[in-house]
C-alpha cells in the first residue's frame, strides 16, 4: 500500500548538508495502523510531511515513496495536490492552524467535496454534515455553520478529521493529532480514531512521541531516533521485548504511572543530538548504558530481532543468530 | 506547620469593560507544608496556572489571603516581599522563553545573587559551578547562551538558578510539559533528588497525572477554578472519590492497561465549559455521570471526611467509593472498567 | 517538540535590495560627511553663462537658473536634509524610547495620563506647529528640526510602551520578578534590551520619511533659507522651471525618493534579521 525506500530529507545550510532524515525504509499494509514514534529531532515529522508531499521549503526529498505502486517523490505540484486531496487525509497537531478562520466549518468540508468532484452544492453541504456526525459531533448542523474559533479544540480537531475523511483516503496521516488537547478530550479523539479505522477500513499511518498513544492504536510500531530507524516490528512484541536500548528507554518514560511513587526513574542522560552534529557508528551511543567500541565505530544496520527488526549491535533481545 | 497557605483566594479577570467577568480562580484553601511536595492538577482552563501566579504574588489575588510561613503577603509591596521572594523561587514551564536569551548562562546564574545582596563562600563562580554540578551540568559552558542548550539542560539551569538562594518552597508550573519523554524522565528525578537533598517544599502545577502523581505527597484535583478533590497521592490514586478524577485517572491509564485488549475507557462527555460561562450549581454537573437535580441547583461544598481527604461532591464517598476503587484498579491494569460509570456514547457499537 | 528543521539555521539568503539601499545610506553618509571631496563645483558659486544647462558631463545633473551646478547643490544639501532627518529621528527615538518604558512599567493612572498626552501630540496638526514655531523663532533648518522633533517621538513612545507591556507578561521577566530582582533592574536587564530592535528598525524606516517631511516644509517654504542647498528647498525653486528645465526638479526630487525608498528597505530587512 505505501512503500517508503530509502527516504532522506535534507536541507542545505551554511556549514553544508544536514540530513534529518537518513535513508529511513519500512512499508505500510492496508487497513493496518503503523506508528512512528520519535522525539523531538527524530525526524517523525518530516518523514510525514515528505510522504503528504508537504515538505517544507528548502527540504530535499530524496529515495521512492511509492502509493499503490505509484512513486510520488517528484511529482509535480498538480498532480500530488490531487493524490493528496483525494488518497492521502491529513490531521495535525494544531487544529485550528489547519482550519481557514473566514469559512464556516461546513464550508471547507463541502470545498473539499466539491474539489475533488465527489458531490456538489446542497448534497456537498448535506454530506458535510453526515461526516460531522459521523465524527460524532453533537448538533453536526449547527457546528456546520460554526466558524473555527466558535467550537472547542476537540471539536475542531475532529472537525479535520472528518475533513480528513471527507473522500474516502486509502491513508490516513496523523501527526500528532491528540498532543494539544486535554486529557479528557485526547481520550475522546483517540477512541473516535480507533472507532473510525474499524468503520471505515482506514490504513492509519500515526505520528507521535506519546507511547501511551502507541499503546492503545498501533498494529505495527516503528522507532526513529536521531534521523534514523532505530526498531521497527509489530506493536505487542516490540512492547513486550523491546530490542534496542532507545525503545526501552521510551517504555520506560511513558511508565511513571508504574514506578513505585517517589522512586528515581529509570533514565538514559543527555538528548537527542542536534543536526549536524550527529556522533559516529551508532548515533545512541553517547546515551547508551550497553555502548562498547564497536558502537562508537561502526553504524549498526537493521536486522531481524525478536519479534521485528533492531538496529543495534548489542540489543536486548536475542537475535536468530545468537539463539542458534 | 504550613509553610505556604491560601486562603479563600479568588482571581476575577474581565476581558474589557463589557465583557463578562471571569472566575479563573474562584474560592481555593490550601495549604503546603514545609518539606512537603503538593502537586496541582486540571486541565486547561481550571485555573491552576492563575493559582501559581498568586501563590508566588505575582498577580494580586482579587480576594482571600496569601500567607508565607505564618506572615500574611498579600499586600506586602515589592520591597516587603524580597526577603519572602528569597525564601520561595519559581520554575516555569518553557525554560527557553523563562531565561534571558541575551545574557550568559554565568550572568543568568550570577542574577539571584545579586538581586539578595548575598556574597556566597567561595565566591559567585565557584557556587554557580557547584550548582550546576549539582543538577547535572558539571561540564557546561557558562559562556554561551541559552540558544545553544536544548530544553532539558535549559530546564535544568533554571532550576539550578531556583536553588541558588536555598529556596524553602519552589514553585514549579508545568515543569516537564514542554519536554521529550525521555528527557521529562530526567527532570522528574532531578525534582525527587532535590527534594531528597535539601527537603525542599514544593508546589508543582501540571496537566500530566503521571508526573504529579509520581512525584507529589498529596495532590489538589481543580476543575473550572475550584478544588474538587484533595488528598495523599496514594489515596487519591487508588481510590479517587469525585467523579472528575475518576474521569482523569480513567483518561491516562498506565501503559499496561492501555495495552490489555479488554481496555476501554470512560469517556467523558463534552468539552471543559468556558470559565466565563460556568454552570449553575456543581460545576461538573453537564459532564457527570452522577448527576441529579441537586447537582444542577447547588454547588456541593468541599467537605473534609474522617480520612482528611477533600470532596466536593454531593454523593461521596458513600456512592462514589466504589467506582473509585475499581477506577483505581483499572488504571493500573488491574481489573475493568467501572461498569456504573460507562457513560454509553452517542453512535458507539 | 519543534520539526528539526527549527534548529538547523538555513543559509541566509543575501537579500539583494537591501544590500542596495545600504549601498546607497553609505554613499549618503560619504556626501553628508565629505561634500568637498565628491562634488565637482562649489555649490553656492554663480555661473550666469551657464544658467539652466541640461545635464552633460561638466554637469551631470544640470545648472540652476544661476548656473549653479544642480550635483553639487544636491551633494552638498545631503548635510542638510540628512543631518535635520537624523536629529529629529534620533530625539524622537530617545525621548519616545523613555516615555514609553517609563509609561509602561508605571501604574495604571500614570500610563493612562501619559497616554491621553501622546494623543494631543499626535491630534496636533505637524503643520500648524511648524507655523507657529517658525513664526516664533524664524524661518529656518532649526525650526523644522524643533517642530518635527516635538511631534515625531509619540510613535516611539507608543510603540515601546506596547513592547514594554507585552514584554511584562513574558515568562522571563516573570522568572526575574520571582527570582525577587527589582523594577529597575527587571527594565534595564530584561525589558529594555529587547525593545530596541524594534525601536532600530522604526528609527531606520523613520530616517526616510522625517527627511520626506523636512523636504515638504522646506517646499512650503516654512524651512531653509536662499542659498542653503537644502534638497526641498532645491525642489521649491525649481517650480518656475518646470517646463523648460526637467533636471532642476527631477533630480533633487529623485534623491529625495531614492533615499526615503533605501531608509524603508533597510528597516525592512532589519525587522526581517529581527525575526531569525
Amino acid at each position: 500500500m505505501l512503500e517508503v525506500e530509502n527516504l532522506t530529507v535534507s536541507f542545505s545550510g551554511r556549514d553544508g548538508r544536514a540530513v534529518a532524515v537518513d535513508g529511513i525504509s519500512f512499508s505500510v499494509a492496508a487497513g493496518e495502523t503503523f506508528v512512528i514514534i520519535g522525539e523531538s529531532g527524530s525526524g517523525k515529522s518530516l518523514t510525514g510531511m515528505a510522504i503528504a508531499g508537504l515538505a517544507p521549503e528548502g527540504a530535499r526529498v530524496g529515495g521512492a515513496i511509492r502509493f499503490d505502486g505509484q512513486d510520488v517523490v517528484g511529482l509535480p505540484d498538480a498532480r500530488m495536490r490531487r493524490v493528496r486531496g483525494r488518497q492521502i487525509g491529513i490531521v495535525y497537531q494544531d487544529p485550528l492552524g489547519a482550519l481557514n478562520p473566514v469559512h464556516t466549518v461546513g464550508d471547507q468540508i463541502a470545498e473539499a467535496l466539491r474539489v475533488h468532484g465527489l458531490a456538489r452544492g446542497r448534497e456537498a453541504m448535506a454530506r458535510a454534515v453526515s461526516l460531522l456526525e459521523r465524527v460524532r459531533i453533537p448538533d453536526p448542523a449547527r457546528v456546520a455553520r460554526s466558524y473555527p474559533h466558535q467550537i472547542s479544540g476537540g471539536m475542531r480537531q475532529r472537525a479535520v478529521i472528518a475533513m480528513a475523511v471527507a473522500c474516502n483516503p486509502k491513508l490516513l496521516i496523523a501527526d500528532e493529532p491528540t498532543t494539544a488537547l486535554d486529557v479528557t478530550i485526547k481520550a475522546q479523539v483517540l477512541d473516535l480514531l480507533r472507532d473510525l479505522k474499524a468503520e471505515l477500513s482506514l490504513t492509519t499511518l500515526l505520528i507521535t512521541h506519546d507511547m501511551g498513544v502507541v499503546a492503545e492504536v498501533a498494529d505495527r510500531i516503528l522507532v526513529m531516533y536521531a534521523g534514523t530507524v532505530v526498531e521497527v516490528g509489530p506493536a505487542a512484541s516490540l512492547m513486550d521485548r523491546p530490542a534496542h536500548p532507545y525503545t526501552s528507554v521510551l517504555l520506560a518514560s511513558a511508565m511513571m504511572a508504574e514506578a513505585p511513587p517517589q522512586t528515581a526513574l529509570t533514565v538514559v542522560p543527555g538528548g537527542t543530538p542536534p543536526l549536524g552534529a550527529m556522533p559516529e557508528g551508532c548515533r545512541f551511543h553517547p546515551r547508551c548504558p550497553r555502548a562498547t567500541a564497536r558502537c562508537r565505530a561502526e553504524v549498526p544496520v537493521l536486522r531481524g530481532v525478536g519479534g521485528g527488526q533492531a538496529a543495534c549491535h548489542h540489543p536486548l533481545v536475542e537475535t536468530p543468530e545468537d539463539a542458534l | 506547620m504550613s509553610l505556604l497557605s491560601l486562603s479563600g483566594v479568588e482571581k476575577h479577570f474581565r476581558r474589557n469593560s463589557k465583557a463578562p467577568q471571569v472566575r479563573a480562580v474562584d474560592g481555593i484553601d490550601l495549604e503546603v507544608g514545609v518539606g512537603e511536595t503538593v502537586g496541582i492538577v486540571g486541565e486547561s482552563g481550571c485555573g491552576k496556572s492563575t493559582l501559581a501566579r498568586i501563590a508566588l504574588r505575582l498577580i494580586d489575588p482579587t480576594a482571600g489571603r496569601v500567607r508565607f510561613d505564618g506572615q500574611d503577603v498579600t499586600e506586602d509591596g515589592i520591597r516587603a516581599m524580597q526577603p519572602v521572594r528569597r525564601r520561595m523561587q519559581a520554575v516555569f514551564q518553557d525554560p527557553l522563553a523563562s531565561l534571558n536569551q541575551r545574557m550568559t548562562i554565568s550572568q543568568i546564574m550570577s542574577e539571584p545573587f545579586s538581586a539578595h545582596g548575598l556574597k556566597p563562600e567561595g565566591g559567585v563562580e565557584a557556587r554557580t559551578r557547584a550548582l550546576l554540578e549539582n543538577v547535572g551540568l558539571g561540564h557546561i559552558d557558562t559562556g554561551l547562551r541559552p540558544r545553544q542548550f536544548s530544553g532539558g539542560q535549559l530546564q535544568r539551569i533554571a532550576i539550578a538558578r531556583a536553588l541558588a538562594v536555598e529556596p524553602e518552597l519552589i514553585v514549579a508550573d508545568e515543569p516537564t510539559s514542554a519536554l521529550d519523554p525521555s528527557i521529562q524522565a530526567q527532570i522528574v528525578n532531578l525534582f525527587l533528588q532535590i527534594r531528597r537533598e535539601r527537603g525542599v517544599a514544593m508546589l508543582v502545577i501540571s496537566h500530566d497525572l503521571d508526573v504529579i502523581g509520581h512525584i507529589s505527597d498529596r495532590i489538589v484535583v481543580m476543575y473550572l477554578g475550584q478544588i474538587v478533590e484533595e488528598a495523599r497521592a496514594a489515596d487519591l490514586l487508588a481510590a479517587p472519590l469525585h467523579p472528575y478524577t475518576q474521569a482523569l485517572l480513567s483518561a491516562a491509564p498506565t501503559l499496561k492497561a492501555r495495552r490489555a485488549r479488554s481496555f476501554r475507557r470512560q469517556i467523558l462527555q463534552g468539552d471543559p465549559p468556558n470559565p466565563a460561562d460556568a454552570p449553575p450549581g456543581c460545576r461538573f454537573h453537564p459532564r457527570c455521570p452522577l448527576a441529579r437535580d441537586r447537582c444542577r441547583s447547588d454547588p456541593p461544598a468541599l467537605r473534609t471526611l474522617p480520612d482528611g481527604r477533600r470532596v466536593a461532591c454531593h454523593f461521596a464517598p458513600d456512592e462514589t467509593l466504589a467506582t473509585g476503587q475499581e477506577t483505581g484498579r483499572s488504571r493500573l491494569g488491574l481489573g475493568a472498567v467501572a461498569p456504573a460509570l460507562r457513560v454509553e456514547r452517542r453512535g458507539a457499537k | 517538540m519543534s520539526a528539526p528543521a527549527a534548529t538547523f539555521r538555513a543559509a541566509r539568503r543575501i537579500d539583494w535590495l537591501a544590500m542596495a539601499a545600504l549601498v546607497v545610506v553609505a554613499l549618503l553618509a560619504v556626501f553628508a560627511l565629505m561634500p568637498g571631496v565628491v562634488a565637482p563645483y562649489d555649490p553656492i558659486a554663480l555661473d550666469v553663462v551657464n544658467r539652466l544647462k541640461p545635464p552633460s558631463p561638466a554637469h551631470p545633473f544640470g545648472t540652476d537658473e544661476a548656473g549653479r551646478d544642480i550635483f553639487s547643490r544636491v551633494i552638498y544639501g545631503t548635510r542638510y536634509s540628512m543631518g535635520v532627518a537624523l536629529a529629529i529621528v534620533a530625539f524622537a527615538a530617545v525621548f519616545g524610547t523613555l516615555y514609553g518604558v517609563v509609561s509602561g512599567m508605571a501604574p495604571r493612572w500614570l500610563d493612562n495620563l501619559m497616554m491621553r498626552i501622546v494623543d494631543m501630540v499626535f491630534g496636533f496638526p505637524a503643520l500648524v506647529l511648524a507655523l507657529a514655531i517658525s513664526a516664533a523663532i524664524g524661518r529656518g533648518l532649526d525650526s523644522v528640526t524643533l517642530a518635527l522633533s516635538l511631534m515625531w517621538w509619540p510613535g516611539f513612545a507608543r510603540l515601546v510602551r506596547g513592547e514594554v507591556l507585552r514584554l511584562k507578561t513574558e515568562p522571563h521577566v516573570e522568572t526575574a520578578r520571582a527570582l525577587g530582582l527589582g523594577p529597575v533592574t527587571i527594565m534595564w536587564r530584561h525589558i529594555v534590551p529587547f525593545v530596541m530592535s524594534a525601536v532600530n528598525v522604526r528609527a531606520t524606516t523613520d530616517i526616510g520619511y522625517a527627511l520626506v517631511a523636512v523636504t515638504a516644509l522646506s517646499f512650503l517654504g516654512l524651512g531653509a533659507t536662499s542659498p542653503t542647498p537644502e534638497w526641498g528647498l532645491l525642489i521649491r525653486d525649481s517650480r518656475p522651471y518646470f517646463g523648460s528645465a526637467w533636471w532642476y526638479l527631477v533630480f533633487p526630487g529623485g534623491i529625495v525618493m531614492l533615499t526615503a525608498t533605501a531608509c524603508s528597505l533597510l528597516g525592512d530587512a532589519l525587522d526581517a534579521r529581527k525575526g531569525a
